[in-house]
């Protein structure tokens, strides 16, 4: 049996499950102290589903908690950052674009030195030993422990972030090192950012994995536990203290990956909506579609791979106005259950409206009686237009779409959606997060800029693939379960030979603890 | 605008983002490199075309190659400094001011900070006044200047010297050199006396796209709200022209790589009607527009598209289905409008059979 548990903004989920059978779920409010709030989750599904703690195999955890740090700017490590590019990149250095109030907290401590590689495959430059010396006794002077490695073309070979994290390593030896190619893609700065970011919650991170483990421990539990990723996959305590900001929008992505695991369904849309906002997300092959710009954490611009979601101003707080004629985007939000006019207050919410067209009955309907009736029919027809207006946009053409639709919004859809071939609303949605991350898989990934004029492109895919499995394994996946997730190929232009940049990811089932 | 500082640089981006007709590459680097230099050593003075004496020598200057390269190769600081000192080592002649050779995309901010760094004037021009694929589309060609002798560097400060027939060699001829060098490379082409910078050069584009990138940041980027002064911006300038042709959502979008070019083909569907279509043909720029199998506007004129909901200038590479996009047609400058210039912009020139009909000339409701 495995437990999941989702610590998010405003709840924590739990759920326990036996395979795909959910034993019992449970919802909390956040507390401020993390690590009791998980305790007091693993008590209630523990004691709910009436196990014995020595069942549970493996607990899975998602958290916000490295999120909220960036964005807070607390708990952030002083942090450098090596990166070798010379002579390129001189006129954009390290946290050149940062927020001053984030790079303060980090402590500008950039270093650019000879290094790096080209698009095809040449040196820039050979490691310049002497500047790498020197950039390190500067750190070692400034007393930082927290160092991110950067080079030019890193994900397509990492040797020479490689060797600076060793020379790092024999001088600092309890330094806590991020190379850039083990956490970003193509893009060098938004890739560097990425490493400084994590970097700099290495610390944060051994205190929460060391959190988590008494937790565990306090309840009996020996088995192991995991950390949901931005992909959707999992990884196991140890990685964790390294690779902290890959867990940044695993929220989203659990949410994604239980909705396909609650409906059965592997491509989709998730329509979740909440008391403000209305969230789409797309199922392709049961994992979330990621987005393909960049994406700001705490106003740093990285390229974390991370769902692609829409967000729109609508919910079940949304205020009516015009005479029904508009819905949002502001709302009463979590003040619902006082303002709303079914539960005795005096503002016309969206909840209101569902109550007057008849598709929901909840407190007191007699208040919404009287509503004109024109007015409620063109906002029930609105609702449902700004419903199929999101779907539209992020469905990936015209062709009606399965739509799962999870959230306590959900209430607002009664009518049919011209957008969706069927609407699905599983059982246990509100819990979605936390069983998508009891279930999640274990990944691994590959990322190359190839030219096929040297090898043929079977090859490099084989090989790739091979090297993608390989990490699979690596990071706990059994080897039997692997499956090819994705092969994104994207062509160069400007460039001779068949150039291509090429993405693989694998993904397979957790392999079960000896 | 007599001077272009680190100030301007947000909104000239956001401008040559729009005018780059849906290519120009992004131009979120050279951004932060321009404003970087400028805000260090300060602004550069401007100069309007018409200003430049006859015989001062003016060259042109920017990057050639492979957009994919500087995602992992950033710019120097002194790549284009050192690219136009080595020039007048070479040529033996003394640079007065520079000019851009494209106004679309990243290309824009290279002149003003190398004008700053090397203490004298950047040009409010270019040769484009958009963006487009090859040399010799540009105006500078068009009307006489020579592209050599042309000197690139790379960042490691190697620099070639090119001397080549015409325009269309020196096109084949940089972009091998570029890709041997590297995938990119910082070029100083095209020098030019004043007298013919004024014969060639679109001017006031500089200026121009730094006001219209700073109306499209305007009224929280709502189109309706933006575009009366978006078309009196137009209608006052030498562009002319400029018409709404299609409001719509993408339905459509395809795209391969043939030849090193990225060529592709978006559909859209009115709002209005949903049985109307505009479809776009794409090779690196948003190069001809038709509306139910007739063509309202091609190349040289020029197609520029705006996120409906952001009034934010949409590049080719990022059109998928379902954004919502307003389309404008906009009429090229009286440069492109020759039968020289002409064969060289107009749709054939790009492998499509298509007539070229000048935006204004096609009747529209």
């Amino acid at each position: 049996m495995r437990i999941g548990i989702d610590v998010g903004g405003t709840h924590t989920d739990a759920v326990l499950m036996n395979g795909m059978e959910i034993i019992c779920a449970h919802k909390a409010l956040t507390s401020s102290d993390v690590r009791q709030g998980i305790i007091e989750a693993l008590d209630q599904v523990i004691t709910e589903g009436r196990v014995d703690a020595t069942a549970i195999e493996a607990v899975m955890i998602g958290t916000t908690q490295f999120t909220n740090a960036v964005i807070e700017r607390k708990q952030l490590s002083p942090t450098a950052i090596i990166r070798a590019c010379l002579p390129t990149g001189s006129g954009i250095p390290p946290l050149c674009d940062w927020p001053t109030d984030i790079a303060s907290a980090l402590g500008n401590h950039g270093y650019m030195i000879r290094g790096g590689y080209m698009f095809d495959g040449r040196q820039i430059s050979p490691i310049d030993e002497t500047s790498l010396d020197e950039a390190i006794t500067d750190i070692v002077h400034s007393g930082v422990k927290s160092i991110a490695v950067s080079a030019a073309f890193s994900p397509a070979n990492n040797a020479h972030e490689l060797k600076i994290a060793s020379r790092l390593r024999q001088r600092i030896p309890d330094a806590n090192i991020s190379m850039s190619h083990e956490i970003g893609r193509l893009g060098i700065l938004e890739r560097e950012n990425a490493a400084l970011l994590n970097a700099s919650l290495g610390e944060l991170a051994r205190k929460v994995v060391s959190n988590m483990e008494t937790a565990l421990a306090e309840r009996g539990l020996r088995c192991p536990f995991y950390v949901s990723q931005n992909d959707g996959t999992l990884m196991s305590a140890q990685f964790i203290a390294r690779y902290p900001a890959l867990t940044f929008s695993s929220g989203p992505t659990n949410s994604l990956r239980g909705a396909a695991l609650l409906s059965g369904m592997q491509d989709a849309l998730v329509v979740d909506i909440g008391g403000t906002t209305l969230d789409v997300g797309v199922l392709a092959n049961g994992f979330p579609r990621e987005s393909n710009s960049h994406i700001k954490v705490g106003g740093v611009r990285t390229n974390f791979r991370m769902p692609d979601i829409l967000s729109i101003g609508l919910g079940g707080g949304s205020l009516i106005a015009d005479e029904g004629a508009s819905v949002g985007p502001k709302s009463v939000g979590h003040r619902l259950v006082e303002e709303a006019l079914v539960f005795g207050g005096s503002t016309l919410t969206a909840t209101d409206i569902a109550v007057a067209n008849g598709s929901v009955s909840v407190g007191q309907p007699s208040r919404v009686q009287t509503l004109d009736r024109a007015a409620v029919e063109r906002a029930t027809h609105r609702i449902h237009r700004m419903i199929d207006e999101a779907i539209d946009k992020m469905r990936p053409n015209d062709a009606p779409v399965p739509v799962i639709l999870v959230g306590g919004g959900a209430i607002l859809v009664s009518r049919e959606l011209e957008t969706a071939s069927r609407v699905i609303v599983p059982d246990h949605a509100d819990v979605a997060n936390a069983i998508g991350a009891a279930m999640a898989q274990v990944g691994g990934e590959v990322e190359q800029l190839v030219s096929f004029s040297r090898h043929s492109r079977d090859r490099v895919l084989a090989d790739m693939t091979r090297e993608a499995q390989a990490k699979a394994v690596a990071a706990g996946a059994e080897g039997k379960t692997l499956r090819v997730l994705d092969i994104e190929e994207t062509s160069v232009s400007y460039m001779d030979g068949d150039a291509a940049r090429i993405r693989i990811k694998v993904v397979g089932d957790l392999r079960h603890s000896p | 605008m007599k001077t272009i500082g680190a100030e301007h640089i947000k909104d000239l981006c956001t401008g040559a983002a729009f005018l780059a007709t849906g290519g120009g590459g992004d131009p979120y680097v050279s951004q932060l490199l321009a404003e970087r230099i400028l805000h260090q050593i300060g602004p550069a003075q401007l100069i309007s075309p018409e200003d430049l004496p006859d015989d001062t020598f003016v060259v042109s200057i920017g990057m050639v190659g492979a957009p994919t390269v500087t995602l992992e190769q950033l710019p120097t600081v002194d790549e284009a400094i050192g690219a136009l000192n080595r020039y007048e080592a070479v040529t033996g002649k003394q640079i007065d001011a520079v000019i851009p050779f494209e106004v679309g995309g990243g290309n824009s901010t290279i002149p003003p900070f190398v004008a700053a760094m090397k203490g004298i004037p950047c040009v409010d021009g270019d040769g484009m006044g958009r963006a487009l694929p090859e040399a010799q589309m540009m105006t500078f060609p068009i009307y006489g200047a020579k592209p050599t002798p042309a000197v690139i560097m790379d960042a490691f400060g190697s620099s070639e010297l090119l001397e080549c027939a015409d325009a269309i060699s020196f096109e084949k001829e940089i972009r091998a050199k570029a890709v041997a060098m590297g995938g990119m490379v910082t070029s100083v082409e095209h020098g030019m006396t004043g007298a013919l910078v004024k014969r060639s050069a679109i001017p006031h584009t500089l200026s121009f796209a730094t006001r219209l990138g700073a109306l499209l940041r305007q009224h929280d980027g709502n189109i309706d709200a933006i575009e009366p002064e978006l078309f009196a911006l137009f209608n006052a300038s030498d562009y002319g022209v400029i018409k709404r042709l299609f409001t719509g959502k993408v339905i459509d979008s395809r795209r391969k790589i043939v030849g090193g070019y990225d060529i592709g083909t978006a559909t859209l569907q009115s709002f209005d009607d949903s049985n109307r279509r505009m479809e776009i043909l794409i090779k690196n720029e948003y190069l001809v527009a038709s509306i139910d199998g007739r063509t309202v506007a091609s190349v040289p004129d020029l197609i520029c598209i705006l996120e409906q909901e952001t009034a934010r200038p949409l590049n080719a590479e990022r059109m998928r289905y379902g954004q919502r996009l307003a389309v404008f047609g906009i009429g090229c400058t009286h440069h492109y409008r020759t039968a020289q210039a002409l064969s060289v912009t107009q749709p054939r020139a790009f492998g499509f059979d298509i007539d070229y009909i000048p935006i204004e000339e096609i009747d529209f409701p």
